[in-house]
């Protein structure tokens, strides 16, 4: 089982489309595939007509008996299931400081039963540096974090590689960046693009466009290549999860 | 991720693709998908591995996709590992890496996957929705039939329906099965589809084993008798033969050479049965068999134990020994086509036929104890083959000879053939703890005796080597290496020898074949004269 965190510091960077585009394109693969949506605003669970509510929140999950397997549920789409976010993960550092053993293991803890039932478990993430994230980074393979194409992300990025250098335990931990909501048409976006892919060379070379069809999936209520499988965003995320496919 | 499916056949009264999607969705709120062409195909390996642990292999074709799914053959028949592929199943290195190889390999070793039944037809899949329009449990509607060969009429199958829970929706799901058992008046399927296709092809599952399994009559005449147990031979040897031609898989010949094995085994220790012409005739024969197979043996043994030799060397030594699988691959063509021409001659075929014909028709008269009680004879051979390993056995020193030892294995051989033949005469418990000391044995006297010949094989194959310039100095040097380890191996063999005999002749075992064989009407005779 590969797990994968989708993370950024920033918010609105197109996360939760990467989450869910990206596990649409797994399942299809036939990788048994799971999203556990850690955004209290549910966006994934949205996406994906599931509920946003787990039965006894945040602190049910952590401290029930049953860890997170009453929680998930099936997504229209074989193969891929959703672990739905709930309301009380907004206060999910403080559930975490509150755990008796090892506050920073908990998700590791929780996916822990499920290593031979997934290939592939992907975090929607919150934006925020936290205790959560720092579970996150501990359970995760791999980080992969979108770049809107501007000095503010790139600040972030440093930033985050920063905290991952300082802090022990992340030495293996792959952080995979990549450009996402790209305007092709805006030279900024174009000159900032090349210096940091010359500046980053882990940075991989699938970018997502910024694209109407992509804001449709709010619409549609499915990933973007369930309902639209030859626009040109779907492609790109075609490459995005070959690339991340390769790179796990 | 395993979801509840649950399988019912629909009434032949209901059956019709478009009119059974349309009534279900008269009652359900369903979003159909587009119906599509599918086969699927059901493999295992030639001797039901699979079926065996209770699984199979499936390939389905749907569209341009081609995946791979594992069944368990239990209640339901669920699908518990799928991946795709590119490549149709085969040898366990020819399936892509991932959760389906990882349940096969254990299962399969080197034999390869066949496909044993396939289906096509088509597929109407409805998802049935919540109030979200959320999917909440998915029923496909499968209409099939089962290929067959030879220009004859696909078998069709009654329609299917499949329903297939969607996690945490259970609730949902129980209701949709209730509403459409109503609405259908569906009928459980009996059976996964895979057992369904294989009873409609006319295949019996499980129908090949290589392992001894006959159920003799203890009373019956010892002509009778052996004839059966040499007709399970041939069909066991001629299974064999379209496999071991077209070298699907090496076990195909070695089961092939085996049964031959086994059958001049029987013919020259079931001694005074059959007429001993017919025996003289057929065991020359038989060894033509024998020697014609033996070259592409011994090449698989190689190449199969190649890993393991490379394995075994240092490692700055190990790309050295490439060249010798080169070689051998490339000399394996040549000497696979002289086989399959073998298989394929008038010689091979004359032989069976001939054989088969004596076996189906013998003249039972004329040797002394065609008539005998199989159960007297069996005890007497295998008494008299008994005392002679332990004869043999219990002669041998430190200071012994390898020839004595390869005697010993010879003799060990034969006993265990007589027991696996009669082993139904005997009680099981008794009779499969003796075979298996015996097996102990010869798995030392084996290790001992094919570690000499690989190691004199592997330095005829250097000659060989050197001789067509296929032999670089490291190659040579690797090769000298590997026979030092196997004669150092085959030192250890030899070293182990005394204890493990000691293990054979206990008394606890002189007891057993006491029980087992002695002479019913002189209970006074000397355990091991009588044993």
């Amino acid at each position: 089982m590969k797990v994968v965190g989708i993370y950024s510091i920033k918010g609105g960077v197109g996360k939760t489309a990467t989450a869910v585009n990206l596990a649409y394109l797994a399942a299809a693969a036939g990788q048994r595939t799971l999203v556990w949506d850690l955004d209290p605003q549910g966006a994934a669970s949205y996406y994906f007509r599931i509920k946003p509510k787990v039965k006894g929140g945040g602190r049910g999950l952590l401290r029930g008996k049953r860890g997170a397997d009453d929680a998930i549920k099936g997504t229209d789409f074989e193969g891929l299931d959703l672990l739905p976010a709930d309301f009380s993960y907004r206060n999910m550092d403080i559930l975490l400081e509150g755990a008796k053993k090892k506050p920073v293991d908990q998700l590791k803890r929780l996916l822990k039963p499920f290593v031979k039932e997934y290939d592939l478990v992907l975090f929607d993430c919150p934006p925020s540096i936290s205790l959560m994230s720092e579970n996150i980074f501990r359970a995760a393979d791999a980080l992969l974090v979108p770049l809107i194409p501007s000095t503010l992300s790139a600040r972030t990025l440093a930033q985050l590689q920063d905290f991952l250098k300082t802090e022990d335990g992340f030495g293996a931990l792959k952080v995979l960046p990549f450009f996402s909501m790209v305007d092709a048409a805006r030279p900024l976006h174009t000159e900032t693009m090349a210096r940091l892919s010359a500046e980053y060379p882990e940075m991989l070379p699938a970018a997502i466009p910024l694209a109407p069809e992509v804001e449709r999936m709010g619409l549609h209520r499915m990933p973007l290549p369930a309902y639209a499988p030859s626009n040109a965003a779907a492609g790109a995320y075609r490459a995005l999860w070959d690339e991340v496919a390769t790179a796990l | 991720m395993t979801l509840t499916a649950m399988d019912f056949l629909i009434p032949a009264a209901v059956q019709g693709g478009a009119d059974t999607s349309a009534a279900i969705r008269a009652h359900l709120r369903c979003e159909p998908e587009p119906a599509v062409a599918l086969r699927r195909c059901f493999f295992d390996s030639f001797e039901w591995s699979l079926y065996r642990a209770g699984a199979v292999l499936e390939e389905v074709h749907l569209d341009q996709r081609r995946e791979l799914r594992w069944h368990d053959l239990g209640q339901h028949d669920p699908v518990t590992a799928q991946q795709l592929t590119t490549t149709p199943p085969g040898l366990i290195d020819d399936l892509p890496p991932g959760v389906v190889r990882e349940r096969v390999a254990p299962l399969l070793g080197v034999r390869r996957l066949l496909p044993m039944v396939a289906v096509s037809g088509r597929r109407q899949t409805l998802r049935v929705l919540n109030d979200d329009d959320k999917t909440v449990a998915r029923l496909c509607l499968e209409q099939l039939r089962v290929e067959t060969d030879g220009g004859r009429r696909p078998l069709p199958l009654p329609m299917r329906l499949r329903i297939t829970g969607v996690r945490g929706y259970t609730q949902e799901t129980d209701a949709v099965v209730r509403r459409l058992k109503t609405i259908l008046a569906l009928e459980p399927a009996e059976a996964p589809l895979y057992l369904e296709a294989l009873a409609a092809a006319g295949r019996r599952p499980g129908s090949y084993s290589s392992k001894l399994d006959y159920r003799l009559d203890p009373l019956q005449p010892a002509a009778v008798a052996t004839c059966t147990i040499l007709l399970g031979l041939l069909e066991t040897l001629e299974a064999n033969i379209d496999g071991a031609r077209r070298n699907l898989d090496p076990e195909f010949l070695h089961d092939l050479r085996v049964a031959t094995r086994r059958t001049r085994s029987a013919l020259s220790q079931i001694k005074g049965v059959l007429p001993q012409a017919v025996v003289d005739d057929f065991k020359l024969r038989f060894a033509w068999l024998q020697q014609v197979t033996g070259p592409v043996r011994d090449l698989d043994v190689y190449l199969l134990d190649f890993p393991r030799l490379k394995a075994g060397l240092p490692p700055r030594l190990r790309d050295d020994l490439d060249p010798l699988r080169d070689w051998l691959v490339a000399h394996y063509h040549a000497e696979q086509q002289t086989l399959a021409a073998a298989l394929a001659s008038e010689r091979f075929e004359v032989l069976l036929r001939d054989w088969r014909m004596f076996l189906q028709a013998p003249e039972r008269n004329g040797a002394k104890d065609a008539q005998t009680p199989i159960k007297a004879l069996a005890d007497k051979r295998i008494r008299r083959m008994a005392k002679r390993v332990l004869d043999e056995g219990r002669a041998i020193t430190d200071a012994s000879p390898p020839e004595d030892l390869h005697e010993l294995r010879k003799s060990c051989k034969k006993l265990r053939y007589l027991m696996e033949f009669f082993q139904s005469l005997y009680a099981a418990d008794d009779i499969k703890g003796l075979i298996k000391q015996i097996k102990v044995l010869l798995d030392n006297l084996g290790g001992f005796q094919d570690l000499a010949v690989q190691a004199e094989h592997l330095r005829e194959t250097a000659a060989a080597m050197q001789r067509e310039g296929a032999a670089p100095l490291g190659t040579l040097l690797a090769m000298g290496a590997l026979v030092s380890q196997m004669l150092t191996a085959q030192q250890r063999a030899r070293g182990e020898f005394a204890r493990i005999f000691a293990g054979f002749d206990s008394t606890d075992n002189a007891a057993v074949r006491k029980r087992l064989f002695a002479a019913k009407h002189s209970p006074a005779a000397p355990a091991e004269a009588g044993a």
